[in-house]
C-alpha cells in the first residue's frame, strides 16, 4: 500500500447474495446516456447511439437504457444499480469504443467501485481449516512444569567443541599414554 | 461474535511473557534478539498495524559484557537543553550510575524511531539482578536462549576439578596476583 492509497476507502471483494453461484442477476438496473446533439464532446456518444446502441440493448434486456439529449452540456453515463447506488461517468470526448467499454464495465459490476482500495485481492468463505494460530501451538508441554528463570533452557547452543574441552581431552589421552608406557616398562 | 470465536481471538493475541538472562551477554546483540520478542516479529500473525508484541523480563543486566574496549570508548551523549548542558558519559560511568541503562538504550536504539517505539519499550522490564517481583515472574512462560555460553571463572570452579586439570605453567614465586 503506497501513500497515495491512504485516503481511499478500504473495501473487500463482495458479491450480493452469492450472485453467479447457480443463477446470475445483472446488478445494473438503469443506464441514462446524456448527450448533446450538436456539441463536439458528444460526438463519440452520438456515433455509439447511431450504430452500437441497438445491439447493446438487444444483448442486455435486463438493463433499462434511457437517452437524454440536452443542449451544450457534456455527455454523461449515469448508471443505477440494484443496491440503490448511482454512478456518474463523464464521457466527454469519449470515442464510440470507449463508451461501449464503460457500458460493459457498469453492466458487469454490482456497485460503484471507484475511490476504494481493496484490502485483499482474494476472497474465501473458509479462510482457515486449521483455525487461527495461537502462541500455544506446537509449544513444548515440558515448559508448563518448569520454573523460570531456568538455567538449562537459558544456555546458548554451542555447536563446536570449546578449546577447554579439547585441552581436557588431550590431557586425558596423554594420561592414558603415560600409563601404557609405564606398563610396557 | 460467538463465545468460541471470542476465546479464539484472546488466544491468538495473548501476550506471552519471556525471560532473558543478560549475564555475560553483549547488550547490542541481545537488543536485536529481545526486539523480535518485544515487537512480536516471530509470530506468523505479525503486521506492523496489529498489536501483537510480547513482554520481556531481562535479569542480571548488571552482569552484561561489552565487546572489546567499549567500556572505555563508548560514549553516551545527553543535552539538558540549556546552554552548556551537554554531557558525555562513558559506558562504564553510565553502568555504575544505572546498571539498567545500557541495555535499555541498546534496545531502544535497536528499534525504528516511530510512534510505536515508546509503547513497545513499556513491555520491556529490566532488572539489575535476579530479584524479580513474584507478580511479574508468575506470568513468565518462556525462556529466551542466551547468545553466548557463560565462561566459567577459575575461582568459581570446584577446587577438586581445578586440581585434576592440566596446568600449563606455574606462576613465578615473586609474582603478585592482582
Amino acid at each position: 500500500m503506497s501513500n497515495s492509497h491512504l485516503f481511499l476507502k478500504p473495501a473487500f471483494i463482495t458479491t450480493p447474495g452469492q450472485n453467479g453461484v447457480g443463477r446470475y442477476v445483472c446488478q445494473l438496473q438503469r443506464v441514462v446516456l446524456k448527450f448533446c446533439k450538436s456539441h463536439g464532446a458528444s460526438r463519440g456518444m452520438r456515433e455509439f447511439i447511431e450504430s452500437d446502441l441497438i445491439n447493446f440493448v438487444k444483448n442486455s434486456p435486463e438493463v433499462a437504457v434511457y437517452l437524454k439529449p440536452r443542449r451544450h452540456r457534456s455527455p454523461i453515463i449515469k448508471a443505477e444499480y440494484l443496491n440503490g447506488e448511482t454512478q456518474w461517468i463523464n464521457a466527454s470526448n469519449f470515442t464510440q469504443e470507449e463508451v461501449l467499454k464503460w457500458l460493459f464495465l457498469v453492466k458487469s459490476q454490482a456497485s460503484n467501485r471507484t475511490g476504494i482500495r481493496l484490502r485483499k485481492l482474494l476472497h474465501t468463505d473458509h479462510p482457515s481449516i486449521q483455525g487461527p494460530w495461537t502462541p500455544y501451538l506446537f509449544r513444548d508441554p515440558k515448559l508448563n512444569l518448569t520454573t523460570f528463570p531456568n538455567e538449562e533452557l537459558s544456555q546458548a547452543d554451542v555447536q563446536d567443541e570449546t578449546a577447554t574441552v579439547k585441552l581436557l581431552k588431550l590431557f586425558q589421552l596423554q594420561k592414558i599414554e603415560d600409563l601404557n608406557e609405564k606398563r610396557a616398562e | 461474535m460467538s463465545v468460541l470465536k471470542r476465546v479464539q481471538q484472546w488466544a491468538t493475541f495473548a501476550r506471552v511473557w519471556h525471560i532473558y538472562d543478560a549475564t555475560w551477554q553483549n547488550p547490542f546483540a541481545s537488543a536485536e534478539l529481545i526486539k523480535k520478542y518485544l515487537m512480536g516479529l516471530y509470530k506468523p500473525i505479525y503486521h506492523p498495524m496489529n498489536d501483537c508484541g510480547d513482554h520481556v523480563i531481562v535479569i542480571n543486566s548488571a552482569e552484561i559484557a561489552l565487546p572489546g574496549d567499549e567500556w572505555t570508548k563508548r560514549v553516551y551523549f545527553h543535552h539538558t537543553g540549556y546552554p552548556g548542558g551537554a554531557t558525555w558519559t562513558l559506558a562504564w560511568e553510565l553502568h555504575t550510575k544505572d546498571p539498567k541503562m545500557i541495555l535499555y538504550k541498546a534496545v531502544y536504539r535497536g528499534m525504528k524511531g516511530n510512534l510505536q517505539r515508546r509503547h513497545t519499550m513499556q513491555r520491556l522490564h529490566i532488572f539489575p539482578d535476579a530479584n524479580v517481583p513474584a507478580h511479574l515472574l508468575g506470568n513468565v512462560s518462556n525462556q529466551i536462549k542466551q547468545l553466548r555460553p557463560i565462561p566459567k571463572r577459575l575461582d568459581h570452579m570446584d577446587p577438586e576439578v581445578v586440581k585434576n586439570s592440566p596446568k600449563i605453567f606455574d606462576y613465578p614465586k615473586d609474582y603478585i596476583v592482582r
